[in-house]
């Protein structure tokens, strides 16, 4: 009740909601414009957070990441273009919509089930996280050797069409976890005699270029940056959602249960999730016919899903430390920054901290419905920001963001690096989402790695001695199998070069 | 450009072997038998493993007209080829000057030269290139102390 009590009393403090609302509007603003994702966004803010306490960084972050995974739906509507990736799966279907003059309709689905499915996954991570963190506490190595290479698997297995394409960027990002001293024995590995590398690569310079450089260097290799001109929005976006809400109360639950659930599995977010729910609400339909001509279902289901994506994503990356998605893998890298280790003793040192951020997620989606509509009614104005003045402004603010880390200027070589990697990545269609992955949990899963066999002198069965271990472990194993078959099968398949 | 499956296995198993024959170099830890050479070894063998499936795949299962190199759409034309390698080659000057030149006169530059190659007018790009250098300069150098370089302009505040 105190830690309530005193969560309440940070989050009221008139500098937290003074930030809450700029980042909100920030949030609405990157997503909303085409090629600029939540993840950007949120790599974006991380030198602004560098100067503040825990909490009001956290709510800026949890602010700006509900607010531009909704805010993906307005040019999805409006403009055929989605905003952030998390709403391409129902771009279509908002824009049919638009056609058929339903616009309103098609963007208020957008936020009021937003809103609904970001609360759901609230719920589900203010009521899961600390049972979870409970069971998690008496974890030793061996448990976590098996939790990071599950989350290290799921993250290739059920987020990726291509499995070898995924192991390898995965096998990349371990690889770059290698440099620097932190190793069992403290040695300089990788680091061929350059000082600044004996400290490893530091993964916010690696993100900021993963995450926003690679798509900065994308829009200015583009041949055209300007987008159309869209209509302005002037009937009322809440009208008829009551009515969608009571025809569709099994897809929003669906959604926002399926959301939650894939937002909490390792490197699987928003985007996943919204494809998936998409699929099922078509599945499941009764007018399945009608989908692709405007017909909003799969509108109400997949929105509700990519918002507790965003909730859920939280879950692991609290409990274990282990990032949900690419926006929770920044913040373990913000959360590091500021002396916290995310995992179970998160709860039992910092509660108050954990309940702040549960309350953010509430007040978030709940400001979501303003704020949302302020965004819609002026979405006219927002996507006639010429990207051609936004994109050298973003390249700016990574240099900057990326000195801020260590106030060296090879952090800006290692955003750079790093961005032309990413690059190159998605032009050869290589994930970056598994190198993060790799990077934040590469140390993570050697020290615990070495550890246990330390501990079992050696002896592989050491791993499987303790129950929950045994479990994981043979989970693992049944996901390594199950991938090799895919794997086995995918390689038939020609791939596009 | 753009390189064939099997090209970019081959350079991905090639990394592989240089991180194993990186990792034999690894002193053991005294008195234990897992120390530091251990993991980079295992990642090492994934790696490799991995990449040879995709040279295997590539060589077997990519259609027979896919060239090994090909040039990328955008770096077809000179234009947006030009973009990117000044976007490129920018953010290098900025980390070998920025210390010389300072954060506000290369804020400028690379804005400026940024807004013009994207077609953005020179008068209306300048002006928003100092705009935004200055206010990049207040809002990280001096409200949240970024000790962003002064260079040229040291000692004019």
């Amino acid at each position: 009740m105190d830690a309530i009590l005193g969560a309440l009393n940070l989050i009221a403090d008139p500098y937290v909601i003074l930030l809450i609302c700029l980042s909100s509007a920030f949030g609405l603003f990157v997503g909303a414009m085409p090629g600029l994702t939540a993840t950007m966004a949120t790599a974006l803010l991380v030198p602004v957070t560098f100067f503040m306490p825990p909490l009001p960084a956290m709510a800026v972050i949890v602010t700006t990441s509900c607010m531009a995974i909704f805010a993906g739906d307005i040019p999805g509507a409006l403009l055929r273009i989605p905003g952030t990736p998390a709403s391409a799966a129902y771009t279509n279907e908002a824009y049919a919509m638009t056609v058929k003059g339903q616009a309103e309709t098609a963007l208020g689905a957008g936020v009021v089930f937003s809103a609904i499915g970001g609360i759901f996954g609230t719920a589900v991570l203010a009521t899961s996280a600390p049972l979870l963190a409970e069971v998690a506490i008496k974890f030793s190595s061996f448990e976590y050797f098996w939790l990071v290479c599950l989350g290290l698997t799921c993250a290739v297995f059920i987020a990726l069409d291509d499995p070898v394409k995924g192991m390898i960027a995965l096998f990349i990002g371990l690889g770059v976890a290698l440099i620097g001293l932190e190793n069992p024995a403290g040695l300089p590995r990788f680091t061929f005699g350059v000082t600044d590398l004996m400290s490893g690569i530091d993964m916010i310079p690696a993100m900021i270029g993963m995450f926003a450089i690679a798509e900065a260097l994308r829009i200015v290799a583009a041949a055209t940056t300007r987008l159309p001109p869209a209509r302005a929005i002037s009937g009322s976006i809440f009208r008829g959602q009551w009515q969608l809400t009571r025809k569709y109360p099994v897809q929003i639950l669906r959604g926002s249960t399926i959301g939650t659930l894939i937002g909490a599995l390792p490197g699987a977010g928003a985007d996943i999730a919204s494809w998936i729910t998409y699929a099922t609400a078509k599945r499941f339909s009764k007018e399945p016919e009608k989908f692709g001509t405007g017909h909003p279902e799969g509108i109400v289901e997949s929105g509700a899903a990519n918002n507790a994506a965003v909730s859920g994503a939280w879950i692991p990356a609290l409990v274990f430390g282990i990032p949900g998605d690419s926006i929770t893998a920044i913040v373990i890298g913000v959360l590091y920054l500021k002396n916290i280790i995310p995992g179970p003793m998160v709860f039992v040192n910092q509660p108050a901290l954990v309940t702040g951020i549960f309350a953010l997620f509430f007040l978030a989606n709940l400001i979501l419905i303003p704020f949302g509509w302020l965004a819609i009614k002026s979405a006219r104005h927002i996507l006639a920001v010429p990207r051609e003045i936004l994109m050298p402004i973003v390249l700016l603010f990574c240099i900057v963001g990326a000195f801020a880390v260590t106030n060296s200027p090879f952090a800006i070589g290692v955003m750079l690096v790093f961005g032309l990697i990413g690059f190159l990545m998605e032009e050869h269609g290589f994930p970056v989402a598994p190198v993060i992955l790799g990077i934040i949990l590469g140390p993570m899963l050697e020290q615990n790695f070495v550890t246990s066999m330390i501990k079992s002198d050696g002896s592989f069965f050491g791993f499987f001695n303790r129950p929950i271990a045994a479990f994981l472990g043979v989970v693992t194993l049944a996901v390594w199998g199950a991938m090799l078959w895919r794997g086995l099968r995918a390689i038939r398949a020609p791939q596009p070069v | 450009m753009k390189f064939h499956d099997s090209v970019c296995g081959a350079a991905l198993f090639a990394l592989a072997v240089f991180i194993f024959a990186y990792a034999l170099t690894i002193p053991p830890m005294p008195g234990q038998q897992y120390g530091a050479d251990v993991f980079p070894r295992l990642v090492a063998i994934g790696l490799g493993s991995f990449s040879l499936m995709l040279v295997w795949r590539g060589w077997k299962y990519s259609p027979k007209d896919t060239p090994w190199a090909a040039v990328a759409p955008w770096a077809r034309d000179p234009h947006t080829r030009g973009n990117f390698i000044i976007a490129f080659v920018l953010t290098i000057g900025y980390v070998l000057l920025d210390e010389t030149v300072g954060f506000i006169p290369l804020g400028i530059a690379i804005l400026m030269i940024l807004f013009v190659r994207q077609g953005v007018p020179w008068r209306k790009g300048a002006l928003i290139a100092v705009i935004m250098a200055v206010m990049t300069q207040i809002l990280f150098g001096q409200m949240l102390r970024v000790p962003l370089p002064r260079g040229v302009l040291t000692g004019w505040w």
